[in-house]
């Protein structure tokens, strides 16, 4: 499912900018309280998945989100627009 | 050692017991956990763990920092649930969204202390608001003491703990001030100056959003802190100002070893005056209650850090004197001259030298040197003359303080004359007699200054400043000098009032109520009725005596001089007849018959003094009582005093010689003194009337008429205005 795809890919990219073990990520793991995402981290990270995605994404709004599989609806509610 | 505590139940601190409001953990934790640390130098929360370290405290670290293994070499935990040992402290750097989940878990993990440094909280808008009150709600949950959100921490210099909980740049030195700010940039603008002043701290709070812990929590705790003698506050919002004055007041004043609090209010709005509409309430407004509330407490208010530092340190290093009698001495005479003004400006006597003092003077002085106070020691004294004068004036029993200034000449030899006056200064403290110093200049003083200040004794660029420092010391001399006086309680009708008061509606009641209100607590009225045809005020001015007065009874009608609903001094039945139809006819141009309520008829009461006398609801303080000179003009000179109620026996007289303009009352060339006693006994029982009535928004008796000392006095005006605003 384009969903299930959208999480993996999320968690891929997730991963690779917090140097983390893909295995170790959790859709509701919170980017800052479970992954240790620093601020900076969390701008890298809206960053890569802009790129990942080919989308542009309002940075507040994605800065707020909090967890994997909020970060992965997210995007997902852009993709369809 | 007795320590003094505080009853949570009551506020009330009382003599045996220990009570630390739950704060113990706060500040002496064993140990501490850091959640949300992050491996980046610069950042608050890397910053924030490194001060813990490099503070050097005296317990076990923890950071927690997910998916990181270690934090300057100390192993890091994912949750602080992973932490393995218990944990009495829990600081939170992590950003405010998440702070709830942290928080949460510390509670879990049976923590019951927490500084939440990160910011987004009620000081971002709604959304924060809402997240501040629900980390209150966990904190409450799990009984858990909190300090912040949105503060730069705690630090405790105690040696056996030694916390920075701060992202301070720098662990002050230890002392034995504690400062508490709500505005964390001055806190850290506060450690810098202080550290370069030489000046040592026992706690140092930021306070945050006091979203638990207030500035109220803290005095009680630093009341019972050995390590802390002098409290230095800096509040921005108040919010139970009630219970912070009563604190105060007790920790200033009543508990077994009272301490001094120096406090700087900013921010105080103004909103309150626009709303006001009686005489007190509109000055009632300003800066002054709040002057008043806190001299009420013996809380001494600073205008900056500054002056408060200036007068803190004296208090912190120096002994109380028991006097206010200086002596100065100086090797210039303009800077003395200058010193002797602010000296007697400010309240402070020079002393005058036992004949002993001179004649010790004049062996090791020159013959040109004034030996007179202030002693002037000739512009080219090196330190054998300073310290010559100084044992001198210091063995004179009649002086209480010593006041040394310096200006910089070829010859002086400054860091000489600066370690003379060090090695007096066990003598002035054994002696009890403070020791200030005044090194004028800006460049070649500074060694010497730099001394002074490492062996504690206070410097100030000017001996007026000096001077500002030893006055408000004395104000606080005189704090706890002062007699100690009850509060009186009237025998009152006080279920008169209520019924009176419940029945009313919200605004303005009417003058018959009011003085029905008054009548109930004592005051002193003159005979009146109300009447509603001329006959009845011919009959009723029978009754209560020649001469009368007529005031119309109309609740629309506010101003009754402007609208010439007031006719005195009427000596018969004609001129009371034609006076009412006169009355009448007029008051019906402007108003229907149905909005007249009556005429009143009332005793003309003899000349005298016009003061005021006045409540207002204060939106931090509550109910303050206002005295004044009255009459028309009393919100021009603004001549006035206030007091939070209930006031005590003494306070009431204290609030009438208090007036710049007390002397009018006491008697000008020749006049007979006014009944001093009669207001203050007024005063008293407006005191307890408002504070029996909350209901009451506003009370204006203007003017209270003071006659000759033993004729008592008279309300010839009162207006009350009921309601919650």
């Amino acid at each position: 499912m384009a969903e299930e795809d959208t999480l993996e890919r999320v968690v891929k990219v997730t991963a690779r900018v917090l140097d983390l073990d893909p295995e170790t990520i959790q859709p509701n793991s919170n980017f800052v309280f479970d992954l240790g995402a620093e601020s900076v981290q969390s701008v890298e990270l809206v960053a890569a998945f802009e790129e990942e995605f080919g989308i542009e994404m309002d940075e507040d709004a994605a800065l707020a989100v909090e967890t994997v599989e909020g970060a992965a609806e997210f995007i997902a509610r852009h993709l369809s627009k | 050692m007795t320590r003094t505590a505080i009853s949570q139940e009551t506020g009330v601190i009382s003599k045996s017991g220990p009570s630390d409001e739950g704060l113990d953990l706060i500040f002496r934790p064993r140990s501490v956990a850091v959640l949300g640390v992050t491996n980046t130098p610069g950042t608050v929360p890397f910053d924030m763990f490194i001060n813990v370290l490099i503070g050097r405290f005296n317990g076990t670290v923890y950071p927690v920092a997910p998916r990181k293994r270690h934090i300057a070499g100390v192993r890091a935990y994912d949750y602080v649930l992973d932490i393995p040992d218990p944990v009495d402290l829990a600081v939170l750097v992590f950003p405010g969204r998440v702070c709830e989940m942290a928080l949460k878990q510390c509670g879990e993990k049976g923590i019951r202390a927490a500084v939440i440094i990160s910011a987004g909280f009620r000081e971002i808008g709604a959304e924060g608001a809402a997240r501040e009150e629900r980390i209150k709600a966990i904190a409450a949950e799990y009984g858990m003491r909190l300090i912040g959100p949105n503060c730069l921490g705690v630090i405790n210099t105690e040696p056996d703990i030694c916390l920075n909980a701060s992202f301070a740049r720098a662990m002050p030195a230890e002392g034995n001030i504690a400062f508490l700010s709500q505005s964390g940039a001055l806190c850290t603008a506060v450690l810098d100056y202080a550290q370069g002043k030489d000046i040592g701290f026992s706690k140092f709070v930021s306070l945050g959003n006091k979203a638990d812990v207030s500035e109220i929590d803290l005095l009680k705790f630093l009341a019972t802190d050995p390590q802390t003698s002098v409290i230095l506050l800096y509040l921005e919002e108040i919010r139970r100002g009630k219970e912070l004055i009563e604190i105060a007041r007790q920790v200033t004043g009543e508990i077994e070893h009272p301490k001094p609090i120096l406090a700087i209010k900013g921010g105080r709005t103004a909103a309150g005056a626009a709303a006001a509409q009686s005489h007190t309430g509109a000055l009632a407004a300003s800066e002054i209650v709040c002057n008043a509330v806190f001299e009420q407490a013996g809380v001494i208010r600073c205008d900056s850090i500054e002056e408060m530092f200036d007068t803190g340190q004296l208090l912190a290093y120096q002994p109380l004197p028991v006097g206010n009698r200086i002596a100065i001495v100086t090797n210039a005479g303009g800077p003395g001259v200058m010193a002797t003004d602010a000296a007697v400006e400010r309240g402070l006597e020079l002393a005058t030298f036992a004949p002993e003092t001179t004649a010790r003077l004049k062996r090791p002085l020159p013959p040109t040197a004034n030996l007179n106070n202030p002693i002037d020691l000739i512009g080219d004294a090196r330190d054998d003359r300073y310290a010559a004068a100084l044992e001198a004036v210091l063995d004179d029993p009649n002086v209480d303080q010593v006041l040394v200034i310096l200006t910089p000449q070829s010859m002086t030899n400054i860091e000489g004359i600066a370690q003379a006056v060090c090695d007096v200064h066990t003598r002035c403290r054994q002696a009890g007699k403070p020791l200030v110093c005044s090194f004028m200049g800006a460049k070649d003083v500074v060694p010497g200054i730099q001394l002074l200040q490492r062996h504690g004794i206070p410097h100030y660029i000017l001996p007026e400043w000096a001077c500002d420092a030893m006055r408000d010391v004395m104000k606080y001399r005189s704090w706890l000098d002062r007699e100690r006086t009850e509060i009186k309680w009237y025998d009152v009708d006080r279920e008169a009032v209520a019924s009176i008061i419940n029945d009313a509606p919200e605004g303005y009641i009417t003058e018959v109520e009011a003085l029905r209100i008054l009548g109930a607590y004592g005051f002193p009225l003159v005979d009146y009725e109300l009447t509603q045809t001329a006959a009845e005020a011919v009959a009723a001015a029978e009754r209560v005596g020649y001469p009368v007065v007529l005031r119309v009874v109309a609740p629309k009608v506010i101003h009754k001089f402007e609208m010439k609903g007031v006719i005195l001094n009427l000596h018969d039945a004609a001129e009371v007849r034609n006076a009412y139809a006169a009355m009448r006819d007029n008051l019906l141009k402007h108003l229907n018959q149905e909005d007249i309520r009556g005429i009143l008829v009332r005793k003309m009461i003899p000349a005298g003094k016009e003061v005021i006398l006045g409540v207002s609801r204060d939106p931090v303080f509550g109910h303050v009582v206002m005295f004044g000179l009255g009459g028309i003009y009393v919100e021009a000179f603004k001549d006035v005093t206030f007091r939070l109620v209930p006031i005590r026996e003494l306070t009431a007289t204290d609030m009438v010689g208090e007036l710049r303009t007390s002397a009018v009352l006491r008697g000008l060339r020749g006049e007979a003194p006014s009944d001093i006693a009669s207001i203050a006994d007024t005063l008293k029982r407006l005191s307890q009337l408002a504070a029996d009535f909350p209901q009451i928004a506003e009370l204006d008796i203007n003017p209270l008429i003071v006659h000759p000392a033993g004729e008592g006095c008279h309300v010839a005006d009162v207006r009350i205005r009921l309601g919650n605003g």
